[in-house]
């Protein structure tokens, strides 16, 4: 077979390092899939990312855009009847793959704001005039009326290194 | 022979006079085993050998490749004799494996069996050192110096032998507690039957049909059930409860309620003439609730005994103090209202605890919607369904609208193999149940869809794969593999949606069905917990009892005379329970049938003279060995040696430092760890070397 592979256990061992402890416990009863939103739109199988992980195949798990489609909703680990923070996994997943330079640019344009301007979506001009209608003020009460705070935020994701891993996320 | 003497200077022509062995001067035979690469693919035996050839006492020091062999123990026996050793160390496994292998080896030389010391250097040195081999080996050389230091102190005990009561009690009249008297009372035993319901029978007369064969479950359990009741050797005390065991192997004394069901059963023939005149519908609990009973009832027509049973909870006298209709009725004047619980005491030698299972009940707000969705059943809820002496005569329908389901799913693995809800184990007879109840409801409606949802299928005893496809090849049965992610009814129809990811090909499928069972797994019988602490067995981690051993004790428990048989050890099946049932009979008999029981003397003694007859011991043990008694000399605590397990909980607690357990007295563990901090202390009259640890200390 052209594209027999060979587990890798080290990468196994890296995932569950990383916060993905409970990534064995598996037994692909498929229970997360079937409870899971993103699989009803797209062809993403969390079951299979999970097996991928456990059996190591770092190439076929980081670079992948499955990896982005999890919502991060929590229905398949609540589900799971054996206890798999799925997660968890996923969270420790993308970690890795951002260090790698692999991020979904829906994902890193969402970071980039936050890293900017600490929040995940813009303050638009509808959004300001839709404040005002209702008696609110035009900018609400945070980061954004806060130049100061602003300011640390940036700073912050600078110190951190977030921003670097943010702009190289993306290549 | 008093004064000690050393290993060279032994006269040659040995002890002129018969030795009195035990009591002499200490002459220790050290065997080193190397259990094959267990204990030497790690532990440098010949280190170890050498090293406790030089300890003073020792008179000869051997290694063999596997000790417990008959070899190993034809150079112990032969030892000893040629060295005159009068105590033995064996450094090999837990003396939990061989203790007694070597106890009666060294019995066999000449010794008393107490004069040997284990020394665990296989668990504790080379298979948790495996990758420290040099640390391995000083370990187990620093162990076997404290095993010849407490062999030293070593004296010469007697076991007790005792008389063995010639009957037994089985506690649950399930077809494992059934077949477990019946055995026993076919070999000659006295049996008392202890059965909390009205009717002996279990869970098994619950069902319809058994896999793999379709043998009528009832049909060749009942012949069982009735000769059980009519054996001249069996006493059934059915609707009883255990309340309190006391005594020891051979030498039980229990305490039975027997529970007041308002009918005197020397008098009711069981003709059911106050059923029908009772008022009273209440739902069947053997019949899961789905057909009505009577508050006078009999669980199903073929109970054993057929002795009507007054509901106390649903009867209208006991509710209001009138009706009564019952008593009008009956002929033979059988009902009595006044009547009480009564205490029957019990000699018995044995016990045998078949206690079974409960069904495990579904989450109240989980996926399966089993208390939300009338139409989502348990498996063997289905078995009642499809019981011809079922409440719906074997006709299945769903509960909904009392249709017949053109559209069944299974779901397996619920409440089994589940980490969140801490039922880790598999329950070994849900597939199988699926297969074999969708074969009979194929069989009675040939056009039914059926489907399956599995993770896996174990299909692992004799004639299952056969069954498996069968219900596959000829009946045509779905199975998917996939766990159900989510049920959803439609309002109208009642009718089931499952949603699921059939994982051999990736895909997600919505699927209606009419009726859905639930293969639910078996958990431990709610009434075992209590029989569990009142014969004070272990559990293990499934909850389920603990055996004594996995796989060369699987009937025994931790408590001499107390045996496990069916369910109440672990899920299994029909034949699995008659064989362990079997098993405990037997286990029991070889216990009976000896008429004396050998108790260890490793217990407990009590100097009189230092007790003060506080009673703390009394308090503090586990298994009610000390009492307290009143002598010539005031009060004071004894201990009834069958009783005590040797455990030492009460030697630590004594204020007075008034109690000794056996083989663990403080002089002879004080030896062990003066030994273990380099030897403070001489050995025959002559000083160890002080090691550099002890002379800072």
């Amino acid at each position: 077979m052209a594209d027999a592979k060979e587990p890798k256990p080290e990468f196994t061992r890296k995932v569950i390092e990383a916060g993905g402890a409970t990534v064995n416990l598996c037994f692909q009863c498929g229970t997360c899939t079937g409870s899971c939103p993103s699989g009803r739109q797209t062809a993403f199988r969390i079951r299979k990312l999970v097996r991928r992980a456990q059996l190591g195949f770092e190439e076929d798990v980081l670079p992948s855009e499955d990896l982005w489609l999890c919502t991060t909703c929590f229905t398949c680990y609540e589900r799971c009847p054996r206890g798999v923070e799925i997660v968890d996994i996923v969270m420790a997943l993308r970690n890795m793959a951002v260090r790698q330079g692999h991020m979904a640019e829906p994902h890193r344009k969402v970071a980039e704001l936050i890293s900017k301007t600490g929040h995940l979506v813009t303050l638009r001009d509808q959004d300001k005039a839709l404040r005002g209608k209702l008696g609110l003020d035009e900018t609400p009460p945070t980061v954004f009326s806060d130049s100061k705070a602003q300011e640390e935020v940036v700073k912050i994701a600078s110190l951190c290194g977030f921003d670097k891993l943010v702009a190289e996320g993306g290549k | 022979m008093s004064s000690p003497e050393p290993l060279e200077e032994r006269a040659p022509e040995g002890p002129k006079t018969p030795p009195a062995k035990d009591s002499m001067t200490p002459r220790i035979g050290v065997f080193v085993c190397h259990c094959g690469s267990n204990i030497a693919g790690t532990v440098d035996v010949s280190k170890v050998r050498e090293a406790a050839e030089k300890v003073p006492g020792v008179v000869v020091a051997k290694e063999n490749k596997y000790t417990c062999s008959d070899l190993g123990q034809e150079e112990i026996i032969k030892a000893v004799k040629e060295n005159d050793v009068n105590r033995v160390v064996v450094a090999a496994c837990s003396p939990r494996m061989h203790e007694p292998t070597f106890r009666s080896c060294i019995q066999e030389a000449g010794l008393n069996p107490y004069m040997l010391q284990m020394v665990n250097v296989r668990e504790q040195c080379s298979w948790v050192h495996s990758k420290e081999k040099d640390r391995a080996t000083e370990k187990a050389v620093d162990l076997v110096r404290m095993g010849i230091a407490k062999a030293e102190k070593l004296v010469p005990l007697e076991a007790r032998e005792v008389p063995v009561e010639q009957s037994s009690l089985v506690i649950g009249g399930g077809v494992a507690g059934i077949q477990a008297a019946l055995d026993l009372a076919q070999m000659g035993f006295k049996v008392f039957v202890v059965e909390s319901e009205p009717s002996i029978g279990g869970r098994m007369a619950q069902l319809d049909k058994t896999f793999p064969t379709g043998d009528c479950a009832i049909c060749i359990l009942a012949p069982k059930m009735v000769e059980l009741a009519r054996h001249p050797n069996i006493t059934l005390l059915s609707y009883s409860e255990v309340e309190d065991v006391s005594g020891f192997i051979g030498n039980y004394s229990v305490k039975v309620r027997r529970k007041a069901r308002y009918v005197v059963e020397d008098k009711c023939v069981g003709c059911g003439v106050c059923a029908d005149a009772c008022p009273v519908k209440v739902d069947n609990k053997f019949d899961m609730g789905f057909g009505k009973r009577k508050a006078i009832y009999v669980p199903f027509p073929q109970a054993v005994p057929l002795k009507y049973t007054i509901d106390k909870d649903n009867c209208i006298h006991f509710k209001t103090g009138k009706c009564k209709a019952c008593l009008k009725a009956c002929a033979n004047e059988a009902i009595d209202h006044e009547m009480e619980d009564e205490m029957v005491e019990l000699k018995v030698g044995t016990i045998i605890c078949a206690t079974g299972f409960d069904i495990y009940v579904p989450m109240k707000r989980g996926v399966y919607k089993y208390w939300e969705y009338q139409n989502v059943i348990t498996g063997l809820e289905l078995e009642r369904l499809l019981n011809a002496s079922g409440p719906t005569g074997g006709h299945l329908i769903r509960p909904s609208d009392g249709e017949s389901p053109k559209r069944v799913a299974f779901i397996q693995c619920v409440g089994s193999r589940n980490k969140k809800i801490g039922n880790d184990y598999c329950s070994r007879v849900c597939c199988m149940y699926s297969m074999k109840n969708a074969q009979i409801i194929k069989e009675h409606e040939p056009d039914t869809e059926i489907a399956v949802y599995y993770n896996d299928i174990r299909a692992f005893g004799k004639g299952f794969e056969e069954l498996y496809h069968r219900v596959r090849e000829e009946y045509g049965i779905e199975f998917i593999r996939g766990r159900p992610a989510k049920l959803s009814e439609d309002s109208e129809t009642n009718s089931i949606t499952i949603r699921a990811e059939e994982t051999l090909l990736n895909k997600i499928t919505e699927r209606e069905f009419d009726l859905i069972v639930l293969s639910t797994g078996l958990q431990p019988s709610e009434g075992s917990k209590r029989i569990g602490k009142i014969l004070s067995l272990s559990l293990s981690p499934d909850g389920f009892f603990q055996e004594a051993h996995p796989k060369l004790r699987p009937v025994d428990t931790a408590v001499d005379g107390i045996y496990l048989a069916g369910c109440a050890q672990g899920p299994k099946d029909i034949p699995d329970s008659v064989a362990q049932a079997k098993a405990a009979a037997a286990s029991a008999a070889s216990i009976m049938a000896g008429k004396k029981v050998k108790i260890e003397p490793l217990t407990a003694s009590i100097n009189e003279e230092l007790c003060i007859g506080c009673g703390l011991c009394v308090e503090m043990c586990p298994y009610g060995a000390p009492e307290i008694v009143e002598t010539d000399n005031g009060t004071k605590a004894k201990v009834v040696e069958a009783l005590c397990h040797g455990c030492g909980t009460c030697v630590a607690a004594c204020p007075q430092k008034a109690i000794t357990a056996n083989q663990f007295t403080d002089e002879q563990i004080a030896s062990e760890i003066v030994s273990a901090l380099g030897g403070m202390e001489g050995t025959n009259g002559k000083a160890r070397k002080p090691a550099k640890k002890a002379e800072e200390a």
